[in-house]
């Protein structure tokens, strides 16, 4: 590895001298200090660090899957994987219109359902504001949830999708990836359901490894005369 | 020659300690990052004979609410001791010792661990001592630092424990249990290593001015020593099997 | 469990809908346990120790055997006492405080399955009657959960107890004074197994995991003891079972509990 990445845990010295610190460093003096386990960078004059623990921080326009906590007359409170819970307002669903006398919330989502949602919203201030407003979002039907870490996403998704399209087309099964690490998979078979849920387990796992994608590759059983 | 204990030999004439041990020499200590299924983070220690399990969760909803905090996110951390980890069977109802312990590690552990970044939340450290042989709190917060950090919990420094103290009139390092109840003094320490800053301090015993200097000396330099497999830890189940 | 988090419906869908197939979610066959793992002597300086892992519930007993007063009327019995907490880092869910109502069950659930069942001889505990006699404390403490405590605490507690050793101590002076020596392992006249059964719809399954233990509609625990007779029983959770279904649970507590004793019968001979 180049030094311009370095394994740290927090407390470590990153680098010193005139950087700009970002994600995850902190400035003490003229040292830059990581504050997470994870991965440093410096690029350009700037040093971070990519962690490889903690919990989903949402980000505005992230998909998400999220699962109905509870709700009240109003809005639903969805369970995001995240420090804070999500608020799904009712008139996301119902539009503008919406009644709380006339219009009963159970009738959309109820307890226990988990949607493909947007986070519309988000600072520190206040929960995060959600939305299943658009045509690839809303209540989730069909699948199995397989919790991944939110650090292993990208790794999941690989370099322009090639990862998660090599898994979906190794088990046909059909894969939403949320930001937030929680992940459905859905498929005809049984078996192929459970190909793919293994697969994704691995990436979780191994994410760090140099040749997870033959891995993968081989127990798929993938063999590259296929696509 | 000892301490309160005048039968105990806690220091021989070759400069070794009761359980063999020379003055500036610490217990077997081990760490282990992760191990609990549910918590958002964990860390396991043996350090001596001491066996303590940590598990953290966090940063995570308030419950009841009037107990959060718009600006800043909360510590809580809980210290217990099991029934069978003592040599007399201890009631499981929380002593008055648990509950010091818990908030003197929790007052060793703000000062690292950046709360601002999540008001209204709250980190949880639950502590349990499931064997204990002297020095629990130092083995605790030790594990408590590694615990947090596996959580992912953004921290400016690691906390790194152990206790300095006095017996045979000579500064020792790591007093383990017979030395505390038959030594002179006993001095545990937590300490920040990057940001050099001490954040645990306590003393038993009787110590002159010099004495004192030593002793915190003494468990700083030890501080740094534990800090290494806090490191090893981390390294060992984040960046084990990668090569660079 | 008292509260959990809340489990997500299209889970409980397919863990029903496999059932409807004689499938569980884990490939396991409907009477079929999880493995069970006990590593003895976890805390050495206990009397007697046992850590068990069923599935990735893990629980951990620590046997404290020590002198002490004898109950009133009961100068002739040594006491025996097992305890349960669930600890706030085996789940998000567990709040810190006393325990609650299904904690308490737990604990005397699992105390009465070994009481019941007389594994220990507590006559043969007396140090001087109606003086002194010997208490032995079971005390479980669970470190993470995923479904099933009954079992997986009882099981920490009978492999403790089998492989504990207890001291001698003779009565000098009006008081007990532990006697230098050997130590004898604690008088066992037999081993009790609890196995806990869940209700999904019509399906009965051995071993609940944390996601069926969270979809079940009710739950019965039974206590065999090495003869193969029924000791102890709890019934559990909100709906019932017909008498059938009781009489089969009956049955594949005593076919279920045979297996496992013979993993507890392997952990006490590797504390020998």
């Amino acid at each position: 590895m180049a030094d311009k990445r370095k394994y740290v845990i927090p407390g470590d010295v990153v680098t010193t001298g005139p950087f700009r610190p970002e994600q995850n460093v902190i400035l003490d003096g003229d040292k830059i200090i990581a504050t997470m386990v994870g991965i440093s960078e410096i690029y350009d004059d700037s040093v971070r660090v990519l962690p490889l623990a903690g919990k989903y921080i949402p980000k505005i326009d992230d998909l998400v899957i999220a699962k109905v906590n509870s709700h009240t007359s109003l809005s639903w409170e969805l369970d995001i994987n995240s420090c804070y819970v999500g608020f799904l307002p009712a008139q996301d669903v119902f539009g503008r219109d919406f009644s709380a006398h006339a219009d009963e919330l159970t009738s959309k989502l109820k307890t226990g359902d988990l949607v493909a949602a947007r986070i519309a919203n988000f600072d520190r201030t206040r929960d995060p504001l959600v939305t299943i407003a658009d045509r690839d979002l809303g209540k989730i039907d069909s699948g199995v949830l397989v919790p991944i870490s939110p650090s292993k996403v990208p790794r999941l998704i690989g370099k322009k999708g090639s990862m998660i399209q090599m898994i979906e087309m190794g088990t046909d099964a059909a894969v939403t990836i949320g930001q937030n690490g929680w992940v459905v998979v859905s498929c005809e078979s049984p078996e192929g359901l459970l190909k793919a849920k293994k697969a994704i387990e691995m990436v979780n796992e191994k994410a760090h490894v140099a040749n997870l994608t033959e891995q993968v590759k081989e127990m798929l059983e993938i063999k590259d005369t296929e696509s | 020659m000892g301490g309160r204990d005048a039968t105990m030999v806690l220091l021989d004439e070759n400069g070794i300690r009761c359980d063999g041990r020379k003055i500036d020499e610490p217990r077997k200590i081990m760490i282990r990052a992760g191990g609990l299924k549910n918590a958002d983070g964990s860390a396991y220690i043996e350090f001596g004979d001491n066996k303590i399990l940590v598990g953290v969760f966090g940063p995570r909803d308030v419950h009841p609410k009037h107990m959060s905090n718009t600006d800043t996110g909360i510590l809580r951390v809980r210290y217990h001791m099991e029934p069978f980890s003592v040599d007399e069977r201890k009631r499981p109802a929380p002593s008055r010792r648990e509950i010091e312990i818990s908030k003197v590690i929790k007052e060793a552990l703000e000062p690292a661990v950046m709360l601002e970044k999540f008001p209204r939340t709250a980190v949880d450290v639950f502590i349990e001592v499931l064997q204990a042989d002297g020095g629990t709190r130092c083995a605790a917060l030790t594990a408590a630092s590694v615990a947090l950090a596996d959580a992912g919990i953004p921290m400016r420094d690691m906390v790194a424990a152990i206790a300095s103290g006095k017996v045979a009139d000579t500064i020792i390092l790591d007093v383990n249990n017979e030395e505390d109840q038959a030594g002179q003094a006993d001095m545990p320490v937590g300490y920040m290593p990057s940001l050099e800053k001490i954040t645990l301090l306590q003393l038993d015993g009787v110590l002159t001015p010099e004495e004192y200097k030593k002793c915190v000396q003494v468990g700083v330099d030890g501080c740094k020593l534990v800090y290494e497999l806090q490191k090893k830890a981390l390294n060992d189940k984040y960046f084990g099997n990668k090569g660079d | 469990m008292a509260s959990h988090s809340v489990l997500d419906d299209l889970k409980k869908t397919q863990i029903l809908e496999l059932l409807e197939q004689g499938k569980r979610v884990d490939g396991r066959a409907l009477d079929e346990p999880r493995e069970l793992i006990i590593e003895i002597n976890a805390i050495p300086k206990a009397n007697g120790s046992a850590k068990v892992r069923l599935g990735d519930t893990e629980t951990l007993c620590g046997v404290k055997i020590q002198p002490d007063r004898p109950f009133p009327d009961m100068g002739d019995k040594g006491i025996f006492m097992c305890t349960a907490e669930l600890l706030p880092l085996s789940h998000s869910t567990v709040e810190t405080g006393p325990p609650q109502a299904p904690v308490i069950e737990l604990a005397r659930v699992v105390d009465r399955g070994i009481r019941e069942s007389h594994m220990i001889d507590v006559s043969e505990l007396v140090i001087e009657k109606d003086k002194s006699v010997v208490g032995v404390f079971a005390d479980v403490v669970v470190i993470d959960y995923d479904g099933n405590l009954f079992d997986a605490c009882s099981y920490a507690a009978t492999a403790a107890l089998l492989t504990s050793k207890i001291p001698k101590w003779n009565w000098v002076d009006e008081t007990p004074v532990l006697a230098e020596g050997e130590q004898t392992q604690l008088p066992i006249s037999t081993i009790p197994v609890s196995v806990t059964m869940g209700k999904i719809g019509n399906h009965i399954i051995v071993d609940p995991n944390g996601d069926e233990w969270a979809s079940m509609d009710a739950r019965v625990t039974i206590t065999t003891d090495s003869d193969g007779n029924i000791c102890a029983l709890q019934k559990g959770d909100s709906d019932g079972f017909t008498l059938e279904e009781m009489h089969q649970c009956g049955d594949i507590s005593v076919k279920v509990g045979a297996k496992i004793r013979e993993k507890l019968k392997e952990a006490q001979k590797a504390g020998q």
